[in-house]
């Protein structure tokens, strides 16, 4: 992805919900994407996919997918990359599932729309895909409607639906936010093993930072709409540099900690019709200077890239002082 | 399932026993009232009320004259209007009932047509013109009462251009289907387009509605990352979730229809079916039939009402638990 | 923090029958099944737990929103559960809930300052200015500009809307707030100014809080003392440092270790307990202990005894036949 700006026209003016999001994702890698509500992580990646309907929306940018460039082809060619080469899972298992059909159905639907195999081996594909998935019992429980299962198993015939076409790329929009913290290790668990299975890269969108560590290999931070720190996953939370990820970092409350305090960001989310110009998180930096008038660029060495005016001196002196204090 | 069309069922037949004791106690059991008089209409001889009197047990207790109500309506089925006198009430409640059937059942399927129709195609364009336009003809249908639109349709058909562009329409009343299958259609076709539009607009209207819900849910996102083709999503996920109200809807008005909700436009068009029946019985005051038409009326709303209950549970998976 | 003790539960039950499949048969759901527990002034007591394990059905119990089906809740020493609407009326200004939803939990039709007046209102604390006066007041004590008065809830973001519930809940200056998942439905960095807020809140005013949350972080974090609830009932409860660093039920153990953790030290993870199953359906109840069909370290014992919560040392207790990391914890606490 390069440069992928989304802006929304509304009557109070320009919304970008995202502006100049650039990143890669390899082979069989697992990049995060992390951010609070407003982030605009979840409109990027919608918008990749041509999922982003709204007639008000203007994107601009580039998505190269294995070469090809996808991004604003059209509804007829994107068809087979859905649900085909990239495999999409999605937040609220709840309401993902269409209620009137039943989940082997819906499995059915999806394989025979990509691969072309007969009802008879699509069915019997998605009882398999059931199996892989940890839902026990499939051969009966195919043939029950979404309803009938819990969120967890509704998250995991998500899953099998993604995978169930060999997906090159699977992306999955904060699927664990809805679940409880053991089902949760489920699914992130279950998540791990396929992807080692089909190889597939992964695409995670999250707002909690443990998912992050247990999940990403490299992790792209995000604030209105900007990323402000790319970086491997380790790099990121033992060497951070941007001040919004230390305060995402310092902002989550340890199993081990006893500190009276939690660091927070003061202030509330920025609204994306409000940006100030230059650095969208300067209202609320504690470390703001003259210079953040001015939007700093992307910049740093070739691994870890952040989006911030302070120097190297600086954000040691910054954060040992920190460490200090906790 | 099983369960559920039991426990519907029996709730329904509960609900019918209620509305015949409501409608007797109303007919029969308002104080001030001579229900003699009632009975045998206005001017009757004392020998009249003196047999009615004894026929319908009125000197006995409440329960028992509705037992014999009832008995004769439905048992023996001999209860006679006393203002036509010597006609049975239950013969002609069964005579006008194919009229209206024919009449109900032909404007069912245009309006099913032409409003489903309508809905998807302005929910598919929303935003294009043809999405406020069919919505404001909708409207315009919803607007117009069908008396004035069935007398508008006389007017043309009839009178202004019958000797012209219309001179193949017959004049009003009925031909039954068994006499003459093309002209039992003929005096139709302008009954059911008429009875039809009101529908039409509605369930346009209310359709688009659901559709544009639809389309807005997860699970339809969820369809689309699939990569099924805009058409299939639409008519197999959003219009397939969207039908359950719209099929809830079209059971309770097919059911009031049947059972004389369409007056208007048998009156309008001299159609002498139930609806048509009902009237003129209410303009004379004709009370048995009058309790016949009613109790006809309110038999199939009720059963109306069981079926869109059992058929919702059908389309819809997650109501069966309740 | 005293050790008199302001709340008190004792063997709380709330069970909710429904039809049955069968006609004629009735199906009971007991969501809180046999729960006890004692809040200490000034303390904040963690209720953590997954969904569908009662806790915010206990919490309604606890305030007596939700009549008990059996056990009772003391007050200060004075029972609520068997009290009339009208003799609950006076105490229910001592013990207040903050809700979960910041979205749902405000009226939308009613300014912010008439929604943190009306508790006031209700119960005549005070003439019209006053009152006002001590909206304003309660406005800047949770950080709200008190100009705000007069705007609408929708106008406000979701950690503003909590502050606004929790000026609410200290309107009428309440000995206890319960808090059922105040900060679940925020961001991470708003989270973790409300929580700031409620520690400062509860040092001004001296409040005791009972917490409830199902993220364990957040627990560790306002906790004092920490009781884990898994099917409508506690399987342990303890200090919450000791709970934390040392385990006894095996579904807490489970439950710390898929914790997703930020591994920015090199200190060694926690070895993962994935846990298999679901949680089964609270009408339809295991016999023996409640945790047994997905325990990694269940025996026949635990399939046909239920195990009582017990004090293993001052201070932790564990309902479980085999629990985990005794040793330790007698270890620790040389008095036993």
């Amino acid at each position: 992805m390069r440069d992928l700006t989304v802006s929304f026209a509304t009557r109070q003016g320009q919304l970008r919900a995202v502006d100049g999001l650039s990143f890669d994702v390899g082979q069989k890698e697992i990049v995060g994407i992390v951010g609070e509500s407003g982030s605009g992580k979840s409109v990027a990646i919608y918008s990749m996919l041509g999922l982003v309907r709204e007639k008000n929306v203007t994107i601009t940018g580039s998505v190269l997918f294995e070469g090809r460039e996808i991004l604003g082809i059209g509804d007829k060619d994107l068809q087979p990359i859905r649900g085909g080469s990239i495999g999409m899972i999605f937040q609220d298992p709840m309401t993902a599932l269409t209620p009137v059909y039943t989940v082997g159905w819906q499995l059915v639907e999806q394989i025979r729309q990509h691969l072309h195999l007969s009802k008879a081996a699509a069915r019997q594909r998605a009882i398999e895909l059931l199996g892989q998935v940890g839902i026990p019992d499939p051969k009966s429980r195919v043939d029950r409607y979404p309803h009938e299962f819990s969120g967890g198993m509704r998250q995991r015939v998500v899953i099998a639906m993604a995978l169930s076409c060999n997906p090159r790329l699977l992306i999955a929009d904060e699927p664990t936010t809805a679940l409880d913290v053991t089902t949760q290790a489920q699914i992130l668990d279950l998540m791990l093993k396929l992807q080692d299975t089909y190889d597939s890269s992964i695409v995670i969108i999250t707002h909690d930072m443990g998912v992050i560590a247990e999940m990403a290999h490299r992790v792209v931070v995000m604030y209105a709409g900007r990323p402000v720190e790319i970086a491997p996953e380790l790099e990121l939370v033992r060497r951070p540099r941007h001040p919004y990820t230390w305060g995402l970092l310092d902002a989550v409350p340890r199993l081990d900690a006893t500190s009276e305090r939690l660091r927070t960001i003061r202030g509330n989310a920025v609204s994306p019709l409000n940006l100030p110009p230059g650095c969208a998180f300067a209202p609320r930096c504690d470390y703001v200077m003259d210079q953040c008038a001015q939007r700093p660029p992307l910049h740093g060495t070739v691994d870890h890239v952040d989006a911030c005016w302070l120097t190297d001196e600086q954000r040691v002196t910054i954060r040992s002082a920190v460490e200090e204090h906790s | 399932m099983f369960y559920f069309i039991i426990r519907r069922f029996a709730s329904a037949v509960l609900v019918l026993f209620a509305i015949s004791v409501s409608v007797f106690l109303i007919f029969f059991a308002t104080p001030g009232v001579d229900p003699a008089a009632r009975i045998a209409g206005r001017s009757a001889s004392a020998q009249v009320l003196a047999h009615v009197a004894r026929e319908f047990g009125l000197n006995r207790p409440l329960p028992i004259r509705y037992w014999l109500m009832m008995e004769h309506l439905f048992i023996k089925q001999d209860l006679t209007s006393y203002v036509n006198i010597g006609v049975r009430v239950v013969p002609q409640i069964t005579q006008a009932a194919p009229i209206t059937l024919s009449l109900v059942i032909g404007a069912a399927v245009i309006w099913m047509i032409v409003g489903v129709l309508g809905g998807v195609v302005a929910a598919a364009n929303q935003g294009k013109f043809i999405d406020p336009f069919i919505m404001f003809i909708g409207i315009a249908a919803v607007s117009v009462p069908a008396y004035w639109l069935g007398e508008v349709m006389n007017l043309l058909t009839q009178s202004k251009f019958h000797s012209s562009i219309f001179a193949w329409v017959p004049p009003p009343g009925y031909v039954s289907f068994t006499t003459s299958p093309g002209e039992w259609f003929l005096h139709l076709l302008f009954p059911w387009l008429t009875l039809a539009a009101l529908y039409a607009g509605i369930y346009a209207r209310v359709l688009r509605a659901e559709l544009v819900n639809a389309l807005n849910e997860d699970y339809v996102r969820t369809a689309r990352a699939k990569g099924l083709s805009e058409r299939r999503i639409l008519f197999r996920h959003a219009l397939r979730c969207s039908l359950i109200s719209i099929v809830s809807l079209f059971g309770l008005d097919f059911g009031a229809l049947i059972g004389g909700a369409a007056l208007l436009t048998e009156v309008v068009f001299g159609l002498p079916g139930v609806g048509m029946l009902t009237y003129t019985s209410l303009q004379n005051l004709d009370l048995p039939v009058i309790m016949g038409c009613v109790m006809y009326g309110a038999f199939f709303v009720v059963l109306a009402n069981a079926v869109v209950d059992v058929l919702y549970a059908y389309l819809d998976p997650r109501v069966r638990l309740a | 923090m005293s050790d008199e003790v302001v709340l008190q539960a004792t063997d709380v039950v709330k069970t909710f029958s429904s039809r049955g499949k069968k006609i004629g048969t009735r199906v009971i759901s007991r969501a809180v099944n046999g729960v006890s527990l004692e809040v200490r002034r000034g303390e904040t007591l963690g209720i953590v737990g997954e969904s569908g394990c009662g806790k915010s059905t206990l919490a309604r119990c606890l305030v007596q929103l939700s009549p008990v089906t059996s056990g009772t809740v003391t007050f200060e020493g004075t029972e609520l559960t068997g009290l009339s609407r009208r003799r609950l009326r006076p105490y229910r200004r001592q013990f207040q809930l903050v809700f979960q939803d910041p979205y749902a939990s405000l009226n939308p039709r009613r300014t912010v300052g008439e929604i943190v007046a009306e508790p006031m209102r209700i119960n005549h604390l005070g003439s019209s200015s006053e009152i006002d006066a001590r909206v304003r007041e309660l406005f800047s004590t949770v950080g709200l500009d008190s100009a705000a008065i007069n705007r609408y809830p929708h106008e406000f973001s979701g950690g503003q809307r909590q502050r606004i519930g929790i000026a609410r809940s200290l309107s009428l200056n309440p000995t206890l707030v319960i808090a059922d998942e105040p900060v679940s439905a925020l961001d991470v960095s708003i989270q973790a100014q409300v929580l700031n807020l409620m520690a400062d809140l509860q040092q001004e005013f001296n409040l005791t809080y009972v917490f409830i949350a199902h993220d364990l972080g957040v627990v560790r974090h306002v906790s004092d003392r920490v009781g884990v609830m898994y099917l409508g009932e506690f399987v342990e409860f303890g200090d919450v440092g000791s709970l934390y660093e040392t385990p006894l039920h095996p579904y807490t153990e489970a439950l710390l270790s898929v914790v997703p953790e930020l591994n920015d030290t090199d200190a060694p993870r926690r070895e993962r307990i994935i846990i298999k199953g679901d949680v089964p359906d609270p009408a339809d109840r295991p016999n023996g202990c409640p945790f047994h069909p997905r325990c990694p370290v269940a025996t026949d014992l635990c399939r046909v005894e239920k195990p009582e919560l017990l004090t293993i040392v001052p201070g932790r207790q564990v309902a479980c036949h085999y629990p985990r990391n005794l040793a330790a914890v007698k270890a620790a606490n040389p008095s036993t």
